[in-house]
């Protein structure tokens, strides 16, 4: 492909929609809908809305305002790691 | 709203239909049914005998009305994992793990009204095919238009059912656009979608119109930034992306 960097990696975004089932795994529930609020911008977002980079070991789900990292999933054989030091907090309806 | 506990379950394929060259729609029957919303998917786990396991999302095609079976739609993707052993392997009657309904976020339904806008580039039809059986089987009146982009007129899914749609149905328009190849005598669109197609399909909407675009990510992309402009609420128009396949 005769893309640069840019456009490689936003032909290569997916959103959260896409990383619904990992989301499950780790929460046990349907998470699209849960919202994120962006320790960046402030700006709330369903999971569903966020922008999410698959190819690469881990996921990386980012604000779709200011593009900050709001969380990172890498699963190893026998662990799963979540930082989401870039989210102000996770809202779920009960 | 209480969730419920999403788990994986054998499914039994019961019908393949092939519906393209490249796609065929797998009819199957679950034993933990549970009706979806339009727009969900449901992921797809396969595991070889060696333990290694592998699972790819695959929108529902038919309408929650549709009880004890779901429909899944699969693009063949030739250097894919998952969807050459769903085509190539598969028959009527051999069991596929399967686990959902899953997103809440990329769903219409009846109660949401509309104008209703679906935007769709390859096998990005289906969820919103899902969307439009979903108003069929409701015998909703909102009136709804697809702009649907494929490459040539082969690769268009659901051609039929498009057609059977427009001519009983007079909330319902739907229009093609062609990025490699138009049918011969070919008079609408012929290029990939833009801000000059979508301010003519959105029209009669204006930004009273709810939107929902899938496809391939630069599609999605392309049209949503075309749509911010024109004065839509963002939270009228919701994308699901998925990746690189060119369209």
């Amino acid at each position: 492909m005769n893309m640069d960097d840019a456009d490689m990696n936003t032909a290569l975004m997916v959103d959260g929609n896409a990383v619904a089932g990992q989301l499950v795994d780790v929460f046990g529930r349907d998470m699209t809908m849960a919202v994120a609020r962006c320790a960046a911008c402030a700006r709330e977002a369903a999971m569903g809305a966020l922008m999410a980079f698959t190819h690469s070991p881990g996921v990386v789900l980012r604000c779709p305002a200011c593009q900050a990292a709001i969380a990172r999933i890498v699963e190893t054989p026998t662990s799963i790691y979540i930082d989401a030091r870039g989210a102000t907090f996770l809202r779920m309806t009960r | 709203m209480a969730q419920p506990v999403l788990e994986w379950q054998e499914g039994t394929v019961t019908a393949i239909r092939p519906e393209t060259r490249q796609t065929k729609s797998f009819t199957l029957a679950l034993p933990r049914w549970m009706a979806h919303r339009a727009g969900m998917h449901y992921d797809v786990r396969l595991t070889a005998p060696d333990g290694y396991q592998t699972e790819r999302s695959y929108s529902v095609a038919s309408a929650p009305e549709r009880v004890g079976t779901i429909e899944l739609t699969v693009e063949r993707i030739a250097d894919g994992e998952v969807s050459p052993y769903l085509h190539d392997v598969i028959v009527t009657g051999d069991q596929i793990e399967v686990r959902g309904p899953i997103g809440g976020y990329f769903v219409w339904e009846v109660a949401l009204g509309g104008p209703l806008l679906l935007i769709g580039g390859g096998s990005g039809v289906v969820p919103l095919m899902a969307m439009l059986r979903h108003r069929a089987a409701q015998r909703a009146t909102v009136p709804v238009r697809i702009l649907y982009s494929s490459r040539t007129p082969e690769d268009v899914i659901y051609r039929s059912e498009f057609d059977a749609f427009a001519a009983g149905d007079r909330g319902f328009e739907a229009f093609f656009t062609f990025t490699r190849q138009a049918p011969p005598g070919w008079s609408g669109y012929r290029r990939r979608i833009d801000a000059a197609m979508l301010a003519e399909v959105i029209k009669p909407f204006g930004t009273q119109a709810r939107v929902y675009v899938c496809g391939p990510t630069l599609l999605v992309e392309a049209v949503a930034s075309a749509l911010v402009p024109m004065g839509l609420p963002i939270e009228h128009i919701r994308t699901e992306r998925f990746g690189p396949t060119g369209v």
